[in-house]
């Protein structure tokens, strides 16, 4: 009975955690499953809260999943703006590639090429067609981590993932492959 | 019976009203009008007199696909502030969350979820670090115009149409509303009524672009604050990893 309720329990436990990428969790309940069915259950169920309240407390809750998401949602040609007193947001750079270059892809080297430029817009033009680069891996794909060589930058207030050529930008729980962003 | 006794009264009064008002308020088109702007100045004062407080905002933001499509985000922060040069910022969005720390001496940016910081020093008020972090790293404070209404920073003389909008309840705030003209943004502001003139809500229309994408920003305040001067000072946490900041590039036609 113990072992039949643990087989049960396990598989759809972990698929759970995994949704939560909460590490801590993931392996407490393992270590709950070996330990016994309800043990099991009731101590993986403590983890997890503990893995939401973590989450919560960073402000973010359970972490989001954009890996369905369309491509055609990172082809950014301008963004609102959230302050009326910014000379880069009101006068200076995207307003007049805005106007010299209407229903253009004018976004792409805004702020230095950089983010969006407020501090909610964290979505990069990626599929913009104006930066041409030479990389093995695909523009607007997402991965779950970036290769282990990648060196931290600080752009523009996101720290990007650089390995060589190839720039990754966090999002949510994933990354994504973007053009550099300078 | 008595409802149509009164209905010509009634009616007399509707078509009279427009007119009675149109002698008291200023309806010409593309003019400025004084009293908006000097609600604007009387807000930016009270501002720069708050000595601590903490503001919470929720933005609606606006991106614009290539075809013209308008997407909808959102994001959240949290802000504590001691004049004139301390702030906590926290950013929050379903993408990323970021913290800035300013204690008058250092400013950090530090990415809980990747334990990555990045420092550089600095010193002065608030109002010039939101516009040198933004030149030079383009990292943009979440309600950067708190920062510099009540300052020259805050260019009144810029407004080209300013009008009185009416009134309107933010949350339970009876609330001024006013609606100015800016450059390439429209932008309309809802400040409480009474003798703590704050921003309540702001929005602003981008018409740089045809499909006017728009943010919304609400603003909700906290005037006396339970937070003490160690929230701005930044210590890095345990496994955090020291990053660079990389200023703005420039020549790729960054802000100048």
């Amino acid at each position: 009975m113990n072992n039949l309720f643990n087989k049960r329990l396990a598989a759809p436990l972990v698929a759970l955690f995994l949704c939560s990428f909460a590490l801590a969790p993931i392996a407490e309940a393992r270590d709950g499953g070996r330990a016994g069915g309800g043990g099991g259950a009731a101590r993986a169920s403590s983890g997890g809260g503990g893995g939401g309240a973590r989450a919560n407390a960073g402000g973010g809750g359970r972490q989001v999943d954009n890996s369905q998401r369309d491509a055609r949602t990172n082809d950014v040609r301008n963004t609102s703006v959230n302050n009326v007193n910014s000379n880069r947001n009101v006068n200076a750079s995207r307003n007049t590639n805005v106007n010299s270059n209407r229903n253009v892809n004018v976004n792409v080297d805004n702020n230095g090429g950089c983010c969006g430029g407020g501090w909610d817009n964290d979505y990069h033009p990626v599929a913009a067609a104006a930066v041409v680069t030479a990389t093995a891996v695909a523009i607007g794909s997402m991965v779950r981590t970036p290769p282990a060589n990648c060196v931290p930058v600080n752009y523009g207030g996101i720290v990007y993932q650089q390995c060589g050529s190839t720039w990754y930008q966090p999002q949510g729980g994933q990354y994504v492959v973007i053009n550099p962003p300078y | 019976m008595k409802l149509k006794k009164l209905t010509p009264v009634l009616v007399a009064l509707a078509l009279g009203a427009p007119g009675l008002h149109a002698q008291t308020s200023p309806s010409r088109s593309n003019a400025v009008d004084p009293a908006s702007i000097q609600a604007l100045k009387d807000m930016g004062a009270y501002l720069r007199s708050m000595q601590r407080y903490s503001v919470s905002t929720e933005l609606t933001g606006e991106r614009v696909l290539a075809d013209g499509q308008k997407l909808q985000h959102t994001a959240a922060a949290e802000l504590d502030v001691a004049s004139p040069n301390q702030l906590r910022a926290r950013m929050y969005s379903a993408r990323s969350q970021r913290e800035i720390y300013y204690d008058g001496k250092m400013a950090t940016l530090y990415t809980p979820q990747q334990k990555y910081y990045s420092s550089v020093e600095f010193d002065g008020p608030l109002s010039v670090l939101v516009t040198k972090l933004e030149e030079r790293y383009g990292v943009e404070i979440p309600l950067y115009d708190l920062f510099t209404w009540g300052t020259p920073a805050a260019a009144l003389d810029k407004i080209e149409s300013g009008m009185n909008a009416g009134q309107d309840f933010i949350g339970p705030d009876l609330c001024n509303h006013y609606a100015f003209r800016q450059g390439n943004v429209d932008w309309q502001i809802w400040i409480s009524v009474g003798n703590k003139p704050l921003p309540r809500k702001l929005v602003i229309t981008n018409r740089g672009d045809e499909a006017r994408p728009q943010s919304v920003t609400l603003m909700d305040w906290k005037l006396k604050p339970g937070f003490k001067d160690a929230v701005f000072k930044f210590t890095p946490p345990k496994g955090s990893t020291a990053v660079e900041l990389r200023p703005l590039d420039k020549s790729k036609g960054g802000a100048s």
